[in-house]
């Protein structure tokens, strides 16, 4: 059986494809057309994937979609109506929006793929959410939440997964709905903090760090425990309900003060600057709270020891450490992409095992499901513009790579098919020493050109992770995609600068062998050399890019940025003398125009 | 390679526009504004120009492209800066207020260009006729910007740049494109023109289309506002059950 499941249309589209019951590739629109966080109908996407999976339109039994379009709209509409009279410009906006093509599906996915209207099949938005972390997971049996912004009403739902005897099922119980949701609270202290909403949440988590959890007192004025364990927001203090232009209102900068400014450079030296990391601090204190208090409610309820987190906020990674830690459950799975684009995927699976009722099978467990890259061409591009260029069997680029690495060098590393989800996950990184502050501020300042609080993650080998990372039980599980914080042992610290953020914590991504072969053997190589098999393990793009797909735009990010050495496949290249010089040139006037 | 033979001189439109440009620029909420707004065009359409780069198989285009590339991100960035600057010079009381938009984010770059659709000679032809507008108005940005001499340096760095941008894209432009440059100049002031109207019927449109729907908003909707209302009032918060049936087809929209 062939299933084309799609994402789109709200942020972060995508397209995969499941044959016979297992993922066969899938894909995020924005990187494919290089427009970071792009929304529209992926039809690139769509196009790679078929052809990837060597399908016809017409072979495909079924294009399922996300989630469904007209309870969508009528969310859209009651809410619109519910706002009334405030909602006067709001109305036009969104009815233009929606009813221009969004709620048009079936005609636009048969139209653009020529497939009859009946094959196009609906999710809804948390149930694609809730395959797409349980149907994804090695566990027979898991409780199951999800959580994002919004889908169609529903902000929050909570259920079981389960295989037995081959079938599956997904029960969601309950729902917790639009207005009141755990990720536009967040999106709404992101905007707040002068981020971009959907893309600066991890901004605010960073920022976090920085601040005492001092506001907490004033965040609960905006979010209540509702008797029955779910919760309601004040919708006094928020405006995203009645209005696109701003998510908070006036009593909300009455409570919290003036909100940032967000082109002004964050000072965590100034009495402002010390306020936004306070904020920061008080909504993740709380954020954490309340979902802990869920799950381990979900916990007693199930008595399950698998927990199966979807949705955006399940990327909130400091969240998903605490509720593994606290909840009572045992295991925590969050998918690579838990977000909207994976529900591409989750349509897909949803549909194959429940509504096919197709017998489960186990998937295979890693995120590689992007297209490929070809060394070859990055060898050619390299030779064309002059730089060095070597091509070396695979030890010998390992070794050579780990001397770099050892040498203090920034390294491109391209391997394999590109990462589906919104982490770098050792196919397309950029790697470095993870020891000293230097490399962390370079790669802030002259390569990622972000802000001084950003933390990096690490990477190390599974079998290695428990000597530098004090990890409970179930950590490793968790940080397979980089999906928990934990703290780096206090020994070790000061030899893990680079990646140890300012509380002490990490990130961290345990790697098996068997996920990313090359990069564990870089690691091994890595740690003969320095004595400690830890890198630094950031995502392959610049400041407000998708991270790269393809070989050139490995290559145009690698002359555009303070990389040193870029790999791909086998091949290996180095700047020309000239080329280093001009871009430290470059650098120098980013940086003098305030880039950092 | 920088001294361009091209230079930048304002055309009879902007020429003519001069007074309202004045009238925009002489408010410093709305030069904020336009400020954040090149520099977010100059970010995008760098973006477009870097994808030209990554997509080419013409080498020295690809070096060109990169360094265009480069100077629109600067640019980009010149301008926020600026903005910045004069954002924070404003009392609090007078300060723009920025919003965020939570809708899905639409047009990219360089008039939504398909960059990946066009030739090397079709985008070559597009880019000079672009920076050639761009170095027209920006003269006369520059010009009005005696009062403010940073924002007027700003321009007058740009406008160099622009000189150089205008100047290979149309060296290239000969040189891939020997037979047909000027046909090829010629498709792309057309398809400029095309798409100056396209933009203005959907502004157009647009303009009718809320009218329209504004009237119906307070015409038809009260009564449906009043019921949706009341039935708000009712729901209690916290959780919803889900029922089993709820889920039970999968053609269901809704």
């Amino acid at each position: 059986m062939n299933l084309l499941g799609i994402s789109a249309h709200y942020h972060d589209s995508a397209a995969a494809v499941v044959i016979d019951g297992l993922p066969v590739c899938a894909v995020q629109e924005e990187r494919l057309t290089r427009h970071k966080g792009d929304a529209t109908f992926p039809l690139s996407a769509i196009d790679w994937c078929l052809e990837h999976a060597g399908l016809e339109p017409d072979a495909l039994d079924a294009v399922v979609f996300y989630e469904r379009p007209m309870l969508k709209f009528d969310r859209i509409l009651t809410c619109t109506l519910r706002a009334f009279p405030y909602s006067w410009r709001t109305f036009p906006k969104a009815m233009k929006n929606t009813l221009g093509e969004k709620v048009w599906m079936r005609g636009i996915i048969s139209s653009q793929l020529g497939v009859p209207g009946p094959k196009v099949l609906f999710t809804e938005h948390h149930q694609s959410h809730a395959a797409a972390t349980f149907l994804t997971a090695p566990t027979n049996h898991a409780a199951i939440l999800t959580a994002d912004g919004v889908g169609e009403w529903a902000t929050l739902s909570v259920g079981r997964g389960e295989h037995a005897n081959g079938h599956t099922k997904i029960n969601l119980l309950r729902e917790i709905r639009f207005p009141h949701s755990l990720g536009m609270l967040y999106s709404t202290f992101t905007a707040y903090l002068g981020f971009k909403v959907n893309e600066g949440e991890y901004r605010v988590m960073g920022l976090a760090s920085y601040g005492r959890a001092s506001m907490t007192d004033k965040v609960r004025k905006l979010i209540r425990r509702t008797p029955d364990g779910a919760f309601s927001l004040n919708l006094d203090y928020f405006e995203y309900h009645t209005t696109s232009r701003r998510s908070y209102s006036k009593r909300f900068i009455d409570l919290f003060g003036p909100p940032r400014n967000p082109y002004a450079p964050i000072d965590l030296k100034t009495a402002d600057g010390a306020r936004f990391a306070d904020c920061a601090a008080s909504i993740q204190q709380v954020l954490g709270d309340t979902l802990v208090e869920m799950t381990r409610t979900l916990h007693q309820e199930t008595a399950l020891p698998d927990l199966c987190l979807g949705g955006g906020v399940a990327l909130n990674g400091v969240a998903n450490a605490r509720i593994l830690a606290e909840s009572g459950f045992e295991r925590v799975f969050v998918p690579p992409a838990p977000g909207d684009a994976g529900c591409a995927l989750g349509a897909a699976l949803y549909a194959d095992r429940i509504y096919f009722c197709n017998p489960h099978r186990d998937l295979p467990d890693h995120p590689f499901w992007g297209p490929s890259v070809d060394g070859s061409d990055l060898a050619r591009l390299a030779r064309e513009d002059g730089h060095q260029v070597d091509q070396l069997d695979d030890g010998l680029l390992i070794d050579q790579i780990a001397d770099d690495l050892a040498a203090g060098r920034i390294v491109g590393w391209m391997d394999g098919a590109l990462e589906f989800g919104p982490r770098a996950l050792g196919h397309r990184s950029i790697l470095a020493a993870p020891h000293t502050i230097e490399t962390r501020d370079q790669l802030n300042r002259e390569i990622k050109f972000r802000e001084e609080f950003r933390p990096f993650a690490p990477v190390v080998p599974f079998e290695a992770a428990d000597k530098y990372f004090q990890l409970t039980q179930g950590a490793m599980r968790l940080s397979r995609f980089m999906s928990g914080v934990f703290p780096v042992r206090p020994e070790w610290r000061s030899r893990l600068q680079a990646v140890t953020h300012i509380d002490g914590t990490a990130r961290l991504q345990s790697l098996e062998r068997a996920m990313a072969p090359r990069l564990y053997s870089l690691l091994e190589a890595y740690g003969r050399r320095t004595g400690i098999p830890v890198l630094l393990n950031t995502s392959f793009n610049l400041a407000g890019e998708p991270i790269v797909n393809r070989v050139a735009e490995g290559y145009s990010t690698f002359l555009r940025s303070g990389i040193d050495v870029l790999v791909a496949g086998q091949t290996r290249v180095t700047k020309r003398a000239a080329e280093q010089r001009k871009e430290d040139a470059c650098l120098r006037s980013v940086a003098k125009s305030g880039a950092g | 390679m920088r001294s361009g033979r091209l230079y930048a001189r304002a055309s009879l439109f902007d020429r003519l526009m001069k007074p309202i440009h004045r009238w925009i620029w002489a408010d410093v909420e709305r030069r904020v504004q336009k400020l954040l707004r090149f520099s977010e065009t100059e970010i995008d359409g760098g973006r477009d120009i870097l994808r030209a780069a990554e997509l080419t198989s013409d080498p020295l285009l690809r070096r060109l492209y990169l360094e265009h590339a480069i100077d629109e991100f600067r640019h980009g960035l010149m301008f926020r800066q600026r903005a910045d600057s004069v954002m924070r010079a404003l009392t609090s009381r007078r300060r723009p207020t920025l919003q965020v938009d939570l809708s899905a984010r639409g047009g990219h770059g360089l008039d939504d260009l398909r960059i990946d659709k066009e030739s090397d000679g079709s985008l070559l032809a597009f880019l000079h006729l672009s920076e050639k507008a761009a170095a027209s108005r920006f003269t006369i940005y520059r010009d009005l910007m005696q009062r403010d001499p940073p924002t007027q340096a700003i321009f007058a760095e740009i406008l160099n740049d622009e000189r150089f941008h205008m100047s290979y894209t149309l060296t290239h432009l000969v040189r891939v494109a020997p037979e047909r440059h000027r046909r090829q100049l010629w498709r792309a002031r057309l398809s400029r023109l095309w798409k100056g109207y396209m933009r203005l019927a959907t502004g157009v449109a647009g303009a009718i289309g809320t009218l329209v729907l504004m009237i119906q908003y307070f015409v038809v909707l009260p009564p449906f506002a009043w019921l949706a209302k009341r039935a708000a009032r009712r729901e209690s918060p916290g959780w919803f059950p889900i029922s089993s049936e709820r889920n039970g087809s999968p053609r269901r929209q809704f």
